[in-house]
């Protein structure tokens, strides 16, 4: 496996000029979409299998009560837990060389179980093709040894390519910079392999809580849970059954009901 | 902020027919084992239900898929703990052993019953897979409502087995079998199935708390309470309790089949409500 490739997408830096938006669609070759009114500059409520860097313009008062903007560049986070990669009963989502998550078009088959166990709601089912779509990561770029199209297009260098080592270090530095600055509220997201997702590739700085940005604060691999789930319903299937073979039972089973 | 998948009438359907399926056949195989004589026919009953249902299932999985082909995708690899690959698989698995039991019903010789038995104790366990995975599949997503729903797959498999005996139930009383004793037993097990099913039902809502708004208050209230709590629990619940005089069992399967008839159209809007409330 190749070092770990990642973004950084520090929010501070964002100027809102939706520039990454634009590069990502013509890279990838996606259409435009209608705007939609959000009650906010925000053209779009959220990403769709047309739009995969989303920018969210979130309008807040400060302390003084005068509006201030919240600008994020969102992307798929390419989770090193991933509950879309999770989902997938095909394969079709899979993990590349360089540790983001993919999707293979020819192997999808449109069951969309993976954009129901996004954490993020970014996969998204494109009802043209029958299959999902989401960022790639640029693989055809990446694998050339060149960056992916958001970030190389970035005029502030709000979005950061690079391995994943550097560009965490990077990000503390920055983190401690900002604190250092006084702007406490400063927090970074997804960056700690040791925390939620075990890591996501796509990690953030951002300028509130992760709720104001619409993020999960704690967001957890939806399939965490199945043995537990698959007990519990052993546990009924016992249940139900010994009720069954009470009831029906030849001798003894007598008129006294089925518990058991 | 999550993404819904979409899901519509034919995973409603496929998962409310899945779960008759699996309950009807897993029902079947426990009257065919441990029950007497005339418990057969209730057996045969079951798995004659079952098979047309599962070819039923395979079909509407493929229609949600919209392109026939695809759905090889679905079963040139399986992955484990994955509720989305075994099911499909489980689809088919189950499909082969319901087949097999219903061809082995249209004998009569002895050896055809002792083979279907043996053939049922194992299928059984694909029924039982078949009426609870679909639970688990939607416990284990990101959405709301569905990700807190530690219990989604007991309840689907309580519903199953309540399902699956109201349609052997009513099937039974339109043929005019003549099950006898048989009636008060599919009764009991019906009854013990719906009680199981409530309580987890009850548990169920109390622990998702206030995620679990969408379900019962709102535009789903009314399916929810009025459908699937009163007229598709309550009342089948209470009418398993009239008494029916002796040797009245043609009035018995008449008070069974309305009760059938009221607990299939819980145990759809079950899925409903779960499904649609869970992608609002
Ligand atoms: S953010 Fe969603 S789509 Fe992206 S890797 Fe994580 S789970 Fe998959
Ligand atoms: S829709 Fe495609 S990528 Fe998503 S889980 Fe199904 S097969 Fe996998």
């Amino acid at each position: 496996m190749a070092r770990t490739l990642a973004m950084f997408t520090d929010t501070s830096l964002c100027i809102g000029c939706r520039a990454c938006e634009v590069a990502c669609k013509q890279w990838n070759q996606l259409e435009a979409e209608t705007p939609h009114w959000t009650g906010s500059y925000q053209t779009s409520p959220h990403f769709t299998d047309k739009t995969w860097r989303h920018v969210k313009f979130i309008e807040k008062k400060d302390e003084r009560n005068e509006p201030k903007w919240l600008l994020m560049s969102d992307v798929c986070k390419h989770c090193n837990q991933a509950g879309c990669l999770e989902a997938c009963p095909t394969g079709a989502i899979y993990r590349t060389p360089f540790g983001t998550v993919d999707i293979s078009q020819d192997i999808c088959n449109g069951c969309r179980y993976c954009v129901s166990a996004c954490p993020f709601g970014v996969v998204a089912f494109n009802h043209g093709t029958g299959r999902v779509n989401k960022c790639t990561f640029c693989v055809d770029r990446t694998s050339e040894g060149m960056k992916t199209a958001c970030a190389k297009t970035c005029p502030t260098d709000s979005i950061e390519f690079g391995y994943r080592d550097e560009l965490a270090a990077k990000a503390k530095k920055r983190l401690a910079e900002l604190h250092a600055k006084g702007v406490k509220e400063a927090i970074l997201y997804g960056e700690d392999e040791n925390g939620p997702l075990g890591g996501l590739n796509a990690f953030f700085l951002l300028l509130d809580k992760p709720e104001v940005y619409g993020l999960p604060a704690e967001p957890t691999l939806p399939q965490k849970p199945i043995v537990k789930d698959a007990g519990l319903s052993a546990g009924a299937a016992i249940l139900v059954g010994l009720g069954a073979i009470v009831a029906f039972r030849e001798r003894g089973g007598g008129d006294r009901g089925g518990e058991e | 902020m999550v993404r819904a998948p979409e899901w519509g009438m034919y995973i409603i359907w496929y998962f409310f027919l899945g779960g008759i399926a699996g309950g009807a056949y897993f029902m079947a195989a426990i009257a065919d084992n441990f029950g007497g004589r005339r418990d057969r026919e209730v057996a045969k009953v079951g798995y004659f239900i079952a098979f047309p249902l599962v070819m039923i299932c395979g079909v509407l999985l493929i229609l949600d898929l919209g392109m026939s082909s695809r759905f090889l995708n679905m079963v040139k690899i399986l992955k484990f703990w994955n509720p989305m690959s075994l099911g499909a698989w489980a689809v088919g698995v189950f499909g082969a052993f319901s087949f097999a039991c219903a061809l082995l019903s249209l004998g009569v010789s002895e050896e055809r019953l002792a083979l279907r038995r043996n053939v049922a104790k194992v299928g059984s366990w694909f029924g039982f897979f078949l009426a609870a995975y679909t639970g688990v599949l939607l416990s284990n997503t990101a959405q709301p409502i569905w990700r807190d729903a530690r219990l989604m797959g007991a309840l689907f498999l309580a519903s199953g087995a309540s399902t699956g005996l109201a349609s052997i139930a009513l099937i039974s009383y339109f043929k005019g079998a003549n099950l006898g004793e048989s009636w008060s037993k599919l009764k009991k097990a019906d009854t013990f199935a719906m009680v199981v099913e409530l309580a987890l039902l009850v548990a169920l809502v109390l622990m998702l708390g206030p995620s679990a708004n969408p379900i019962i208050k709102g535009s789903f209230a009314l399916p929810f309470w009025g459908g699937l709590v009163v007229l598709g629990l309550v009342v089948p619940l209470g009418l398993s309790f009239v008494k029916p005089g002796d040797g009245k069992e043609r009035t018995a399967g008449g008070t069974m089949a309305i009760a059938s008839v009221l607990i299939l159209i819980g145990g759809f809007l079950l899925r409903y409500v779960v499904i649609m409330a869970g992608q609002l």
